[in-house]
C-alpha cells in the first residue's frame, strides 16, 4: 500500500482534499491515489464539492456588514448596558434552559439535593450579612484579590469575584463563609439603588454539572447551580426572572 | 474588564465567515445576521474568559454553534426559498458567469439535503477551513464523528450533484 508508515485510510483522502496532511504524507497519498481510480474519483470530487461551496458562498463574506453587527457598536452598547440583558438571555439559552413561558423551575421539578443545600446556605449567609449596613464584608472591594486567593486557599479551588459592572451592581466585598460541609466564599454587589446581590460558592461533591434551578426564600430569590464540581448561588430581593438573568451572567463569566 | 481595541479588531476580523457560516446554516439572511448578533454580544460580553491559547476563530465559531443550537431547539428553522437564488446569483451575481451560478445552485441545493450535523460540518471544514480538531472543538464531538459526518456528508453531495461526471472547476477568483 505504502511505504510510509500506516495504511491510507479515508481520513488520509479527506485531510488531502482539505490540505491538512503532514507535508511527507501527501506524495503518499498522491501515489495511492494514481493507483487506486476509486479513491482518485472520491477525492476528484470532494475537491470539487469543496471549490464550489466556497465559490458559491464567498461573496457573501465580501457584503459590508450591517452597522448592528458593528463589533464597536457592541460593545458600546454592553458598556451602557443596554445589552446585557440580552447577552444573560441569550444565555440562558446556550445553558438551554428558558425560552417562553415564564421560568418556574422551582415549581415543576425538585431540585437536586446538592442544589438545595447549597441555595440554603447561599440565603442564610445573604439574609446575615446584606442585613449588616456597617460591615457586610470582611474584605471591601479595595482588597478584591486578597480575598481571592483567601477564599480559594481555603477551598482548594481558585475562585474570583467576577465582574458585574455591566449589569449595574458593583463589587463590594466578600467574606470567607462556614458552612456544615466546608468552607465556602461570598462576593457581594450592590447597585445603584442599594439593592445586594451575593454570589456563593463552595465545592461541591458532584462533579457533573447541573443546571440554573431557581429557589426562593421570603423575599429572596436564588439561582443555584453546580459546573465542576463548584457549586454556585446568586441570590438577590429581585424578581425570580431578574436573578436567573444575573445567574446566567455570572454563570457566564465564570464558566469561560 | 472589557476587550480591548485590538481583540474587537480581531472579532471583527471573524465577522464576514461568522455571516457566511450562519447563512449557509440558516438559509435566511435576517436570522443568519441574528445569530451573528447574539455571537458577537456574547463573545465580547465574555471575551476576558477566553484562554490565551485558544484560537479566536475557533471560539468565535463555538458561540455561534451553540447559540445556533439553543434557537434551534425552540424553532424549527425552515430554509428561505429566496436563499437560493439569492445566494447563489444575486449576491454573485456580477461576478460569475452563468455556468458557474447553476453549478453553484446545485451545490447548495444538495447541501440543504444533508442532515444539519453533517452539513455544519462539511461547511465548517470546507469552507471555514476549521481543523478537524477545532470542529470537533466547535460542535462538541469527538473527531472521530466529525469524520465520519464529513465523509458521509460528502458521499451524500456526491450522489445528488453527480459531481464526480463534472468537469474540474476553472478558479473564479
Amino acid at each position: 500500500m505504502s511505504d510510509l508508515g500506516r495504511p491510507i485510510s479515508d481520513d488520509d483522502l479527506h485531510a488531502y482534499v482539505d490540505r491538512l496532511l503532514d507535508a511527507e504524507r501527501i506524495p503518499v497519498i498522491e501515489r495511492h491515489l494514481r493507483d487506486h481510480p476509486a479513491a482518485a474519483e472520491k477525492v476528484a470530487a470532494y475537491t470539487m464539492q469543496r471549490s464550489l461551496l466556497r465559490a458559491a458562498l464567498e461573496d457573501i463574506a465580501d457584503e459590508p456588514v450591517p452597522r448592528r453587527l458593528d463589533p464597536y457598536v457592541i460593545q458600546h452598547d454592553l458598556r451602557s448596558r443596554r445589552l446585557w440583558w440580552r447577552a444573560a438571555a441569550a444565555v440562558l439559552l446556550a445553558f438551554g434552559i428558558g425560552a417562553g413561558g415564564g421560568w418556574s423551575l422551582h415549581e415543576r421539578m425538585t431540585p437536586p439535593s446538592t442544589i438545595t443545600l447549597l441555595a440554603e446556605e447561599a440565603f442564610a449567609n445573604h439574609a446575615v450579612f446584606t442585613a449588616d449596613r456597617r460591615r457586610p464584608t470582611e474584605l471591601g472591594a479595595e482588597q478584591r484579590e486578597d480575598l481571592a486567593r483567601w477564599v480559594s486557599n481555603r477551598m482548594n479551588h481558585p475562585v474570583t469575584p467576577p465582574d458585574l459592572s455591566v449589569a449595574g451592581y458593583k463589587y463590594i466585598g466578600g467574606r470567607l463563609a462556614a458552612t456544615p460541609r466546608g468552607p465556602a466564599g461570598m462576593f457581594m454587589y450592590q447597585n445603584e439603588a442599594g439593592v445586594r446581590l451575593t454570589i456563593f460558592t463552595r465545592p461541591v461533591d458532584d462533579p457533573t454539572s447541573q443546571p440554573l434551578s431557581v429557589l426562593a426564600a421570603g423575599s429572596l430569590e436564588g439561582c443555584a447551580w453546580t459546573d465542576k464540581g463548584m457549586g454556585y448561588t446568586v441570590v438577590a430581593p429581585l424578581p425570580a426572572a431578574d436573578v436567573e438573568r444575573l445567574a446566567a451572567g455570572v454563570r457566564l463569566g465564570l464558566a469561560g | 474588564m472589557r476587550p480591548t481595541a485590538p481583540q474587537v479588531k480581531r472579532i471583527e476580523d471573524c465577522i464576514p465567515a461568522l455571516r457566511r457560516y450562519a447563512l449557509a446554516l440558516v438559509r435566511d439572511r435576517d436570522r443568519a445576521d441574528d445569530l451573528v448578533h447574539d455571537c458577537l454580544v456574547l463573545a465580547i460580553g465574555k471575551q476576558h474568559t477566553r484562554r490565551e491559547d485558544t484560537d479566536l476563530r475557533a471560539w468565535m465559531f463555538t458561540i455561534l454553534h451553540n447559540v445556533f443550537v439553543s434557537q434551534r431547539r425552540r424553532q424549527n428553522i425552515r430554509p428561505d426559498a429566496a436563499y437560493l437564488d439569492d445566494t447563489a446569483a444575486h449576491a454573485v451575481g456580477h461576478r460569475a458567469n452563468q455556468e458557474d451560478r447553476l453549478l453553484w445552485r446545485d451545490m447548495l441545493r444538495a447541501l440543504e439535503q444533508l442532515p444539519e450535523e453533517q452539513r455544519i460540518v462539511v461547511l465548517l471544514v470546507s469552507v471555514e477551513d476549521l481543523s478537524y480538531a477545532e470542529t470537533a472543538a466547535v460542535v462538541g464531538v469527538p473527531i472521530g464523528t466529525v469524520m465520519s459526518r464529513l465523509a458521509r456528508g460528502r458521499e451524500k453531495l456526491r450522489q445528488l450533484t453527480g459531481s464526480e461526471a463534472r468537469p474540474a472547476l476553472r478558479r473564479v477568483k
